[in-house]
């Protein structure tokens, strides 16, 4: 086997940060995807809690450390530090919260002061309310953001709809980047 | 490093580690027993612990810990809490803490046990708080609109009832609304009432009601006396929309009143002067204008929107408040998505009296 068979075969490690308000289903989206369970009780996560997946991309192993962080509210920010070594995140808002919608900007903006120009996805969560009366998202603030550049996916971490794709999809734009890095 | 520090620690359910020459982390207290759990058998006082490798949450934390070595900080730099899951699934909610004692670069771990769940379920519960605030705020904003769409229906019925007997459409008054609506979200209004001007905005020329079909239908020029009575629609219009006390309706009765007044003192039907004239009126007076030059009526060809421009900047000073005309104009993109979205209809049905 060549040295370059070598390099694609060997398992990546990657590190990627759950962000947005508090109680928008980042755990929820972290435990579908990992665990394939859902919960309806809400459990707020305090800290940090760190969970393992391996998938393919492209013929690429990898392996995912999700780091699941507390949400952000009045009584907690977040902090910075702990995006230190990673290479994307997903940033979660909850379709029946606008607020929350705006919350996740905001960290997106301090993960970028941070960070810098890393891989990351937005997500609406909760579309399985979609059509319900609860459902509340701005569709001239998320054209908004179409309209700069920012891919906006949806899912349901209580049916699953959309889950894999969104931790796939991060997944290929970071395999993007590590890739121009390693030829650069 | 005291005896009694050691002492401390192994009595505290505390696991410390002490960065040797080789960058290794050498447990120097007795294994707590929930390290056990994570190290290998036999791990005790003086073993070696590959700590990055069982925790994959000091990967980070470790990176910060080491400035604060390398600054010999003495006070104690705290991860934040982490969870970790045994082998057999047990949960262990954990914090480090990093530290120069007598020049020791040390780590510290432990086990935060009720402390931790005690923080957790004060959080929820301010969680759960702030979640029900958001829903019932939620709530009232979505009355509220539901409030104000019932408004606009009122205020668009009561438009149809008189008659729009002359020239204008039920689309001119509408884009007039929007129009101006506009204007006043650039100005930084909040939203309420910038929604607000939308639908008084609309209702500007709601007077005319009062005004006979034989001089405001009259094809020709009107006389004198026939003009005086056409400059009785504003005040007919504020005096039928200041019999509530509706927020709404009162700024719509403002509109009214006085969006035949300008800039310079010359309208009518109190010759108010510049800032005298209330701004709603004056964002009216500007989009009105623009909206009957740019569009056909009975009685006129419609200009194109460079001619209407340039006619109206010679109004600037005279007709139209300055400042905004020139907020107008910069908006002029804004404005023509709303012409298109709301133009007339190609065949338009007059209303016969
Ligand atoms: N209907 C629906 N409910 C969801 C979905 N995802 C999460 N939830 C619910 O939303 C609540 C919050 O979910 P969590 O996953 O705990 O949210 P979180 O973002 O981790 O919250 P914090 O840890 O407090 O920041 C729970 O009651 C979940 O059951 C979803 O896709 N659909
Ligand atoms: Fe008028
Ligand atoms: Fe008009
Ligand atoms: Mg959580």
């Amino acid at each position: 086997m060549s040295d370059v068979n070598n390099k694609v075969n060997a398992v990546l490690q990657k590190k990627i940060c759950m962000l947005g308000a508090f109680s928008v289903g980042k755990s929820s989206l972290v435990t579908r995807y990992v665990e394939s369970i859902f919960g309806d009780k809400y459990h707020t996560t305090v800290g940090v809690k760190i969970s393992k997946k391996e998938l393919t991309v492209e013929e690429q192993e990898v392996k995912l450390i999700i780091w699941d962080l507390a949400g952000q509210d009045d009584l907690t920010r977040l902090r910075t530090s702990y995006l230190r070594g990673t290479s994307g995140y997903i940033l979660v808002c909850d379709g029946t919260r606008p607020f929350s919608l705006k919350v996740a900007l905001n960290m997106h903006k301090e993960a970028r002061e941070y960070s810098g120009d890393i891989s990351f996805v937005l997500i609406i969560n909760k579309f399985d309310l979609q059509s319900s009366t609860d459902w509340e998202l701005d569709q001239e603030q998320l054209s908004a953001l179409e309209a700069s550049g920012i891919e906006v996916l949806y899912t349901s971490a209580k049916t699953g709809d959309g889950v894999d794709e969104v931790f796939q999809k991060l997944t290929k734009k970071m395999l993007q980047e590590h890739n121009v890095l390693e030829n650069t | 490093m005291s005896k009694i520090l050691y002492g401390l620690y192994d009595m505290m359910n505390i696991a410390a580690f002490r960065l040797n020459q080789d960058d290794q982390f050498e447990l120097i207290t007795l294994s707590p027993t929930w390290l056990k759990h994570f190290t290998p058998v036999g791990t005790n006082k003086g073993s070696i612990v590959h700590l990055d490798g069982i925790f994959p949450f000091l990967d980070c934390f470790v990176a910060e810990a080491f400035e604060v070595w390398e600054a010999q900080t003495e006070t104690p730099h705290r991860s934040g809490p982490w969870v970790d899951f045994t082998p057999e699934g047990e949960e262990f909610p954990l914090e480090a803490t990093a530290v120069c004692i007598d020049g020791e670069c040390v780590l510290v771990i432990q086990d935060l046990g009720e402390e931790y769940y005690t923080e957790a379920s004060r959080l929820q519960t301010f969680r759960d708080q702030a979640l029900e605030k958001e829903r019932l705020e939620i709530a009232i904003t979505e009355q509220t609109q539901q409030i104000r769409r019932r408004e606009e229906e009122i205020a668009m019925t009561l438009l149809a009832a008189s008659g729009h007997r002359d020239h204008e459409t039920a689309e001119h008054v509408r884009r007039i609304g929007l129009y101006a609506e506009a204007l006043a979200k650039e100005l930084g209004w909040d939203l309420e009432k910038a929604a607000d001007l939308r639908i008084a905005a609309a209702m500007h020329d709601i007077g005319k009601i009062g005004i006979p079909d034989s001089i405001l239908l009259k094809p020709g020029k009107l006389t004198q006396e026939e003009f005086e009575i056409m400059k009785g629609h504003p005040a007919i219009g504020a005096d039928m929309l200041n019999k509530t006390r509706i927020p709404l309706l009162n700024m719509a009765a403002q509109v009214s009143l006085c969006h035949h007044e300008r800039w310079d003192g010359t309208g009518y039907p109190k010759g108010l002067k510049g800032e005298e004239i209330p701004i709603e009126a004056r964002i009216t007076t500007i989009v009105d204008v623009y909206d009957a030059l740019v569009h056909k009526r009975v009685y006129k060809k419609a200009s194109s929107e460079q001619a209407a421009l340039k006619l109206m900047a010679q109004m600037v000073g005279k007709h139209f408040d300055p400042a905004l005309f020139q907020l107008f104009v910069k908006n002029l993109p804004k404005m023509q998505r709303i012409r298109q979205a709301y133009s007339e209809p190609t065949r338009r049905t007059t209303i016969s009296a």
